[in-house]
């Protein structure tokens, strides 16, 4: 019995803390299970979905995939740029750096959907607060880990260009981008699989696209629209995580051949 | 062709570690440093293109014959005198993932802009003479293998291709040898030896028995000053002078 006691108290504490979450958040099974009929009625009424009406879902698709492409290729430009103020090894202004990576730090802890709301404050709604939000959350990321990949490189051909006269650009182009490319390409390729994601729920707090039409149909109760919303919506994910493997694959690929 | 005057260097910790270290260097000649581990010889080969700055003393380098001072430059003043100086390392600097000819062009990168390396690289006939760089140290069958996938000896050839391919009046070479077994180490060493031809090489070596064969003056360092200048021909008090005569394993090393 006593080796148990000493977790009596932590585990007392646990549930105790558990139970009182679940109060608060009014957690009902019963409800849960009363509404069961409810929901078969609703997919009831998004069966058969409106086939006829997905090709005018298309546009709103790809302007989803677009704010995600967008969003994601300039966020990893400028990632990259940042990475190198953010890194500890490629400039002596320590402040400068430390700044960086506060406000990368910072970035990371507002919820994209914050971030969506201040651009749309500025720009107001549509695709560019959209793509502006993705652009920042995917820098908060990818600033991040570039700068550590950045960090990680192998100094010595940094400084034996150093010694014969290259400019720092020069250094960054020869000695330190082929050394950090594989580990830029794989993140950016993961980050734009969570971009495509983010763009269909930004869609929903105003950045158009496919959000926009799932949201929209569900207020009119087009409920066969809406459907029809999900599937394209699952269709694009699926495509988006394939085309990104199938990328990766080549570059792998490419690798091993050279 | 080099001037050294009146180097010296204090380490972080405050000891003196360079005190007073002059001499001169002609073109043609293979100058090798001398000296037991610790002793500074690679502080002092990094003081010569401006890696390590010295506390004291000036770094002459006089290969079109204007005279530049190097030590006290900075940014592209800087830049523009180590174009003039090759260096090769102890260990691999190449960078891993680029080609082995990729490797020898950015021996060039001195000579051109960085807009012209962004934009469009190097051209063919550079190409060619990076090729043929390659060739003068026996490896232009590996010119587009990627550099991971050499040996450390194929590595510092490649590193020594990077160097004819830049064209510098200078070469300093840190322990190009150190990390080679014993057969390797002649083979480079005989791609070395001829460059002088071109520019004069300083190196600094750990074995006193091999630099006689290729040096053609040694240069002994102890306790930051110079105590040996002359032949490559060590006799037993050349070493005691450089190495001393308390340390039996050193000298065994030498023998």
């Amino acid at each position: 019995m006593k080796r148990y006691s000493k977790y009596l108290l932590p585990g007392g504490l646990f549930f105790l803390i558990l139970w009182g979450g679940m109060v608060v958040c009014r957690i009902d099974p019963i409800l849960l299970l009363k509404g069961i009929p409810q929901g078969i009625k609703l997919f009831g009424y998004m069966i058969p979905p409106a086939w006829e009406k997905m090709p005018e879902l298309v546009k709103p698709a790809l302007e989803t995939l677009q704010i995600a492409f967008v969003g994601t290729a300039l966020g990893a430009c400028f990632s990259f740029l940042i990475g190198l103020i953010a890194a500890r090894n490629i400039h002596s202004f320590r402040l400068l750096r430390d700044v960086t990576r506060a406000l990368l730090s910072a970035e990371r802890a507002l919820p994209d959907l914050i971030v969506m709301l201040f651009f749309v404050a500025i720009v107001g709604f549509g695709a560019f607060p959209g793509v502006m939000a993705l652009m920042a959350s995917s820098i908060g990321m990818l600033g991040k880990l570039f700068a550590d990949a950045i960090e990680e490189v192998d100094p010595k051909p940094i400084e034996s260009l150093e010694a014969i006269g290259a400019t720092k650009i020069q250094v960054i182009h020869y000695a330190i981008l082929p050394q950090v490319l594989p580990s830029l390409i794989a993140n950016t390729l993961y980050r734009f699989e969570v971009n495509i994601r983010m763009s269909v729920l930004l869609g929903v707090v105003g950045a158009g696209g496919i959000g926009y039409s799932l949201v929209t149909s569900m207020r009119l109760l087009k409920y066969q629209e809406s459907m029809g919303a999900i599937l394209i919506i699952l269709l694009l994910v699926i495509f988006c995580e394939k085309s990104a493997e199938l990328f990766r694959k080549v570059m792998i690929g490419q690798e091993l051949l050279k | 062709m080099l001037t050294l005057k009146n180097i010296s260097k204090k380490l972080p910790d405050g000891r003196l570690l360079l005190k007073d270290i002059s001499f001169h260097v002609q073109k043609g000649e293979f100058v090798g440093i001398l000296g037991e581990s610790g002793v500074g010889k690679t502080v002092l080969l990094r003081c010569i293109n401006g890696l390590t700055r010295p506390d004291r003393g000036e770094v002459i380098l006089d290969g079109d014959g204007i005279p530049q001072k190097i030590n006290g430059k900075k940014g592209k003043e800087l830049r523009t005198i180590r174009r003039k100086i090759g260096m090769i390392f102890q260990g691999s600097i190449l960078v891993k993932r680029l080609t082995v000819l990729e490797n020898v062009l950015t021996g060039g990168l001195g000579r051109i802009s960085t807009v012209r390396s962004l934009v469009y690289g190097f051209t063919d006939k550079e190409v060619d003479q990076a090729l043929r760089a390659l060739d003068q140290v026996g490896i232009r069958s590996l010119a587009h293998r990627r550099a991971e996938t050499l040996s450390g000896g194929e590595m510092q050839r490649v590193a020594i291709a990077r160097a004819i391919f830049q064209e510098p009046h200078l070469l300093l070479a840190d322990e190009p040898v150190s990390n080679l077994d014993p057969k390797n180490t002649e083979v480079v060493l005989d791609f070395l030896k001829p460059l002088t031809k071109q520019m004069a090489i300083v190196g600094v070596f750990h074995a006193p028995k091999l630099v006689s064969k290729y040096c053609t003056r040694i240069i002994g360092i102890r306790d930051g000053l110079v105590v040996y200048d002359g032949s490559p021909e060590l006799d037993d008090t050349a070493l005691n002078l450089i190495y001393g005569t308390k340390d039996r394993s050193l000298k065994e090393m030498a023998n």
